[in-house]
């Protein structure tokens, strides 16, 4: 039931080939496109709205497509590089990340009450938990929220999200776990029922 | 439950699926004058406001608003023809990279200021009088501009009407798209029709062209007789003159008193006009009353999709290396329409040809 929002088949040209045939071919950096603006856009569109996604995906393969003399090809995988150039880019608009989750909480309550029987059997739901979790997400740090959300939205690794943001993997530990608990202190002031882990 | 399996499922909620636009980036990946466009925008330049503004307005009267409206700091809304609205802020280069196409639609509510040329009307888009699709190169150095005659008997696909009853496909009057289902349904007629896809549809009200025209302090054109015609409200002596935006909207909607008599003339005045405007714009930039303009132009545009203030400013700055000679003026070819002969039909292949040069370099 959990839909990744990044898949990738095995069997198919590495994207740091892709990107090393570009220097000489620049459509091929096309193909890296094609891979992955549908995965970043649906990223963006989670943080800053759909308003501001297709714009800025635009702009992150522009950078990225500058920049990509300098990629280091011992990487195949090529997200965490994209999803680096992307969490820079939506730092730009911070405060409006913010106001969208904060807008959130302003959200009409009838959504809060309509949630499907199973979900109401586990006691919490991502319905009811919306409005912690926004309030969480929007008071959070902006270098724990790109951490949290790389790991959690962007479904990338300790050590990918380490490469994405140019920090030691301990770092993002320490991020993430930071992140995680003012999550989870959120979610515990609005459900008496969550049991901390 | 776990506070990461949450916050996933809250991701998913908020998540967005990519447009189709979103293929115009990829365009702007592979098109190095955009690169570099990109690699040093900044805000809009002050200093080159005038320029903009005057070779902007180069392209068409509708397409003369575009970049005023974005000129007035304070907009920040526009409104969208279902009545949904959409905050500025957004995206600022998919306007300015690759081809543009426009539909421009001068439509003729006749409701409000537009009431005493006609009848109140209350459908909901208003009619269109002059159609005109904008093709703008991808390199920015050239346009042609294909007016679409409104009498034109065309296949119309399935739209929602104002009242959102589906409206089945039928044969009908081009215009009646517009009149009947609104900006989306103009823009998907045109698009099923003519196979160029279609960026923005622009609707202009013809009262606002009127106060544009008045802003710019009337438009010279040179006519070869004399105007008598109580219909369009319009008596003019022949000869090189200075009208005014309800002499010029009249001079637009002229349909009888000059030529003969056919939609093809008017469109040739409007082209008229439209070069005049163009003209004036060029020549006179710093005698424009620039607040008359702004207020004019803004009461009068809507688009679909909506168009923010960073879109716009895109595509005017886009607009802003064109010259007016730079653009083309065609019509549609038409023939007769064989079950009456007062409306027209596309001529084949010729239009088709038209259309798919025109598509053809949209890609």
């Amino acid at each position: 039931m959990v839909r990744p929002l990044t898949a990738i088949p095995a069997d198919r040209v590495r994207d740091s080939d892709l990107i090393g045939e570009s220097r000489t071919d620049p459509e091929a950096f096309a193909a890296l496109f094609d891979r992955y603006s549908s995965m970043l856009y649906r990223y963006v569109s989670r943080r800053l709205g759909p308003e501001v996604a297709e714009d800025l995906v635009g702009e992150t393969f522009l950078i990225a497509f500058a920049r990509r003399d300098r990629y280091d090809a011992a990487y195949a995988d090529a997200r965490p590089w994209l999803f680096g150039i992307v969490t820079k880019l939506v730092s730009r608009h911070r405060r409006a990340e913010s106001a969208r989750y904060r807008a959130l909480l302003r959200s009409p309550a009838e959504e809060m009450v309509d949630f499907p029987d199973d979900r109401v059997a586990s006691g919490v739901t991502a319905r009811s938990a919306r409005p912690a979790l926004a309030r969480a997400l929007a008071a959070l740090p902006a270098r724990d929220r790109d951490v949290l959300l790389l790991i959690a939205w962007g479904d990338l690794s300790y050590e990918e999200v380490a490469r994405a943001l140019d920090i030691p993997v301990g770092t993002v530990r320490s991020r993430l776990n930071r992140a995680r608990k003012k999550v989870r202190a959120a979610l515990g002031d609005t459900n008496p029922m969550h049991e901390e882990e | 439950m776990d506070d990461l399996k949450l916050l996933r499922d809250f991701g998913r909620e908020l998540e967005h699926e990519p447009p189709a636009s979103l293929a115009r980036q990829r365009g702007r990946l592979l098109d190095p004058s955009a690169r570099s466009r990109t690699a040093r925008a900044g805000g809009p330049r002050r200093t080159r406001n005038w320029a903009m503004l005057a070779l902007a307005a180069g392209l068409t009267a509708a397409v003369v608003t575009v970049p005023t409206v974005l000129l007035s700091g304070s907009f920040d809304v526009v409104k969208m023809p279902d009545g949904g609205s959409r905050s500025a802020g957004g995206g600022t280069a998919s306007v300015t990279a690759g081809p543009l196409n426009l539909l421009l639609i001068g439509s003729d509510t006749r409701e409000g200021a537009n009431a005493e040329y006609g009848p109140h009307m209350t459908t909901d888009g208003g009619r269109s009088d002059s159609m005109v699709l904008v093709h703008l190169a991808a390199d920015r150095k050239s346009a042609q501009a294909v007016s679409i005659p409104r009498d034109s008997m065309v296949p119309i696909p399935e739209c929602r009407g104002a009242d959102r009853k589906v409206l089945p496909a039928h044969t009908g009057m081009i215009n009646s798209a517009y009149a009947e289902g609104g900006l989306v349904c103009a823009r998907r007629t045109i698009e099923t029709l003519t196979g160029v896809p279609v960026d923005y549809a622009i609707a202009i009200d013809f009262s606002g062209f009127k106060g544009m025209i008045d802003a710019l302090g009337g438009v010279e054109i040179t006519l070869p007789k004399a105007v008598d015609d109580p219909k369009a409200k319009l008596r003019l002596p022949a000869g090189r003159q200075m009208l005014n935006g309800e002499q010029a909207l009249g001079y637009a909607r002229l349909r009888y008193a000059l030529g003969d008599g056919s939609d093809i003339m008017r469109i040739k005045r409007q082209q008229v006009l439209m070069r005049a405007i163009i003209k004036k714009a060029a020549d006179l930039p710093t005698t424009l009353r620039l607040p008359d303009f702004l207020k004019a132009a803004r009461a009068s545009i809507t688009t679909e999709p909506g168009l923010n203030l960073e879109e716009m400013l895109a595509l005017a700055r886009g607009l802003a290396g064109m010259k007016p000679s730079a653009t083309t003026f065609m019509t549609v070819p038409v023939r007769p329409y064989p079950p009456d002969r007062n409306r027209l039909s596309w001529k084949q292949p010729e239009a088709g040809e038209l259309f798919k040069r025109i598509a053809s370099d949209s890609k």
